[in-house]
């Protein structure tokens, strides 16, 4: 055989094994998985005692003792328990529960995040170790951190439990925060983790919780609005211009009137208000609060307005916000304060 | 030409190089898991047919060396052409080519195990029963139908197609979903935070959250955290769009014709024909002492399709060989009441034992030629 049939043949062949074993790993690249599987199993008996203050979450049930003076609130979508503290003198501060899994970025960077919110420095890991203060949650050794700055104070515990990170928050005014510490430290105590599988829990479309009665206008369109809105409106306009209405509360005063409504003037790119500025901007209709202005919306960059609400009822701040095209925010204006004045809380 | 590319892949200079490269790229891939972390160097050096260098803020992906892929599949040509070009030459030289074949059947085995394996991790508390088991770092987002009394349909997206940031339909769903936006880790927020933005849902668990990318974790004992945006689409128009992320224990609900669909990114889930139920975890040590003495998972193996019902014990050097998949001892839960197994599934396990075996022989036959020819020169002399 000539030497350069043998070349031929020998390139050949070898394509031919490259090709085979090119198309092998082809085929073991599958996309999209598709199977049919059994439900999973009912949490084991001993979980369906499920206790009075108990949060699921992904296989773990936590109870706790709420300390006097404590108010329970309904936890938002990531908080698994939520509390209100309120100082003597007014003063208040907020109190949380969040299970983060894996290592939600390491226990260092979380400190000096939290550090940062309060106006305090970032500091180093062998500062960091010596800021850890032993805690006992739920029996357990935990990690207790606390951040004391200008714009306020964090007191947060940290514990890792079975590819879970527990963060226990309580964040508020810097002299209230460091008098309810001992309390703070006994809730963390009283805290139980309940372990096993439980069936995953549905998340509804629409809080219905405390969904006050109303009259909605024609032409509006209720669409789910997610858990941090109690209620979502869609309107439609001439020519297909859209504007929607979002009705949300939040215990307490929700930050204030001034954070509010530079929280709304920032979605419309404008600058914040202060002072003398911030009282003409807003208008006030009995107990209705009213605000109006018109800029460019920041995640579309298309002109648009803004009309919003704020009614102190019963220790909430209900939140209605009308938002659009400037025309159909125009046509619905009258409309829209009609509906948050019929509201019945 | 031919010839010219024959001489090319049987030149030993070229074997040379591609050892010396091959020697480089181990050191230079180890030296950046500092940096980069283990999964990531692993595809960008070992994973790639080149490793890449971008010019800051260019967008340009230059290549500078070649990666494990084309060294390894160089190298294997390398031998093959070898072979086969000299097969006429040296098919009486049964060592050398049992050599050869040795080599290449390791080079091939790890490509194999590279592309088949999986590696999964089985977390069990004490009198827990699991069909699956979960990825330890790649997630994937899973559409569950619901809408039938005792079985679930599961659709499951990987990563790497949400990744894309495309438009995904599937026969299975009545809907298509189109990834809005993916970030592979991320951080989320209830308030608005300094660097955060607004997410863009309309729907669900994340409409008035705020969210921000991270940089990708390095960190061996630390995981990424994606999150992103998708719509449902159907000819009626959209369902809404979603926030789906690592950070939600809880799946969304999503009603549409009749049905009932849950959507949840987790960790991928790779689903058995049986279920181990974890009996008893122990943990001992030596009395008086911290010191371990033994880790150990007690397990029910149950398999409805067949009757089987069996108790293994699970322990170091000791793990559960079965259906294709060995459970080892890997961790334990702090509280001692829990235990995770490492799942390695890896059809091509057996391939190096018989390329050593291969390469053993064959050198052997190499050593006693030469002997033999040595004491028959020696002793005609």
């Amino acid at each position: 055989m000539s030497r350069k049939l043998l070349n031929t043949l020998s390139l050949l062949k070898l394509t031919g094994i490259l090709l085979s074993v090119g198309l092998a790993i082809g085929c073991g690249q599958d996309g999209i998985k598709v199977y049919t599987v059994s439900k999973e199993s009912a949490p084991p008996t001993e979980m369906s005692a499920v206790p009075e203050h108990a949060a699921p979450t992904s296989g773990t049930q936590l109870k706790w003792k709420t300390p006097d003076g404590w108010q329970e609130i309904p936890p938002g979508t990531m908080r698994v328990a939520s509390f209100k503290v309120t100082g003597a003198d007014g003063k208040q501060a907020d109190v949380s529960v969040i299970p983060l899994p894996g290592s939600a970025g390491g226990d260092f960077s979380n400190v000096n995040r939290w550090r940062g919110q309060v106006g305090l420095a970032p500091v180093t890991e062998e500062e960091f170790a010596k800021l850890t203060q032993p805690v006992e949650i739920a029996g357990q050794p935990g990690a207790l951190y606390e951040a004391v700055g200008d714009s306020g104070c964090i007191l947060a515990a940290i514990q890792h439990r079975e590819g879970t990170v527990w963060f226990f928050k309580m964040t508020g005014d810097g002299s209230l925060v460091t008098q309810v510490k001992p309390v703070f430290v006994e809730f963390l105590k009283s805290v139980q983790f309940v372990t096993g599988e439980t069936m995953p829990v549905a998340v509804p479309e629409v809080v219905s919780n405390g969904k006050p009665n109303w009259s909605v206008p024609t032409g509006w369109q209720e669409v789910s609005g997610g858990q941090f809105l109690v209620a979502k409106f869609v309107i439609t306009g001439t020519g297909g211009a859209q504007a929607g209405v979002n009705v949300s509360s939040s215990a307490s005063d929700g930050g204030g009137l001034a954070a509010n409504v530079n929280r709304w003037r920032k979605q419309l790119g404008l600058s914040e208000l202060t002072g003398e500025e911030l009282a003409k901007s807003v208008q006030s209709l009995g107990p209705v609060t009213l605000v109006e202005m018109v800029g460019q919306d920041a995640r579309t960059s298309q002109p648009a307005a803004l009309v919003g609400a704020m009614v102190s009822q019963a220790g909430q701040m209900w939140f209605y916000k009308l938002m659009g095209e400037a025309k159909v925010v125009a046509a619905q204006k009258t409309a829209f304060i009609q509906f948050v004045q019929g509201v019945k809380y | 030409m031919l010839d010219r590319l024959a001489i090319f892949f049987t030149s030993l200079r070229l074997t040379v190089v591609l050892l010396a490269l091959g020697l480089v790229l181990v050191f230079w891939g180890t030296m950046a898991q500092v940096q980069i972390g283990l999964y990531q160097a692993q595809n960008e050096f070992f994973r790639s047919f080149f490793i890449y260098w971008s010019p800051v803020d260019s967008g340009w992906r230059i290549p500078i060396f070649p990666g494990g892929y084309l060294i390894g599949g160089m190298l294997l040509a390398n031998l093959v052409v070898y072979n086969l070009r000299f097969d006429q030459e040296r098919k009486r030289n049964l060592g050398l080519i049992a050599i050869h074949i040795g080599v290449g059947l390791l080079l091939i085995g790890q490509l194999l195990t590279d592309v088949f394996s999986t590696e999964s991790m089985l977390h069990l508390r004490n009198g827990e029963t699991k069909n699956y088991s979960e990825a330890s770092s790649h997630f994937e987002l899973a559409v569950v139908d619901k809408t039938e009394a005792t079985t679930d349909r599961v659709i499951a997206i990987p990563q790497d197609r949400l990744q894309r940031q495309e438009e995904i339909r599937q026969a299975d769903l009545p809907f298509s979903i189109r990834v809005h936006t993916f970030y592979n880790n991320s951080t989320l927020a209830e308030k608005e935070q300094e660097g955060f933005t607004q997410i863009n849902a309309t729907a669900g668990i994340g409409a008035g959250a705020w969210w921000r990318e991270l940089p990708r974790e390095a960190e061996m004992d630390r995981r990424d955290m994606p999150s992103g945006i998708v719509e449902l689409l159907t000819p009626q128009g959209s369902l809404g769009s979603y926030l789906v992320s690592a950070y939600l224990n809880q799946p969304q609900v999503v009603d549409f014709n009749g049905r009932r669909y849950e959507l949840r990114l987790r960790l991928e889930r790779f689903y058995k024909p049986f279920q181990l139920r974890l009996v008893e975890f122990r943990h001992d040590k030596y009395p008086g002492t911290d010191i371990p003495k033994n880790f150990s998972s007690r397990v029910r193996v149950q398999r409805p399709d067949t009757g089987e019902d069996r108790e293994v014990l699970i322990y170091m050097n000791n793990p559960l060989r079965y259906d294709g998949d060995t459970y080892y001892q890997a961790s334990f839960d702090q509280d001692n009441q829990g235990t995770v197994l490492q799942v390695v599934h890896n059809p091509s396990w057996l391939t190096p034992y018989f390329a050593c075996i291969l390469v053993g022989l064959g050198l052997l036959v190499q050593f006693l030629r030469h002997l033999f020819e040595f004491a028959t020169k020696h002793n005609a002399s």
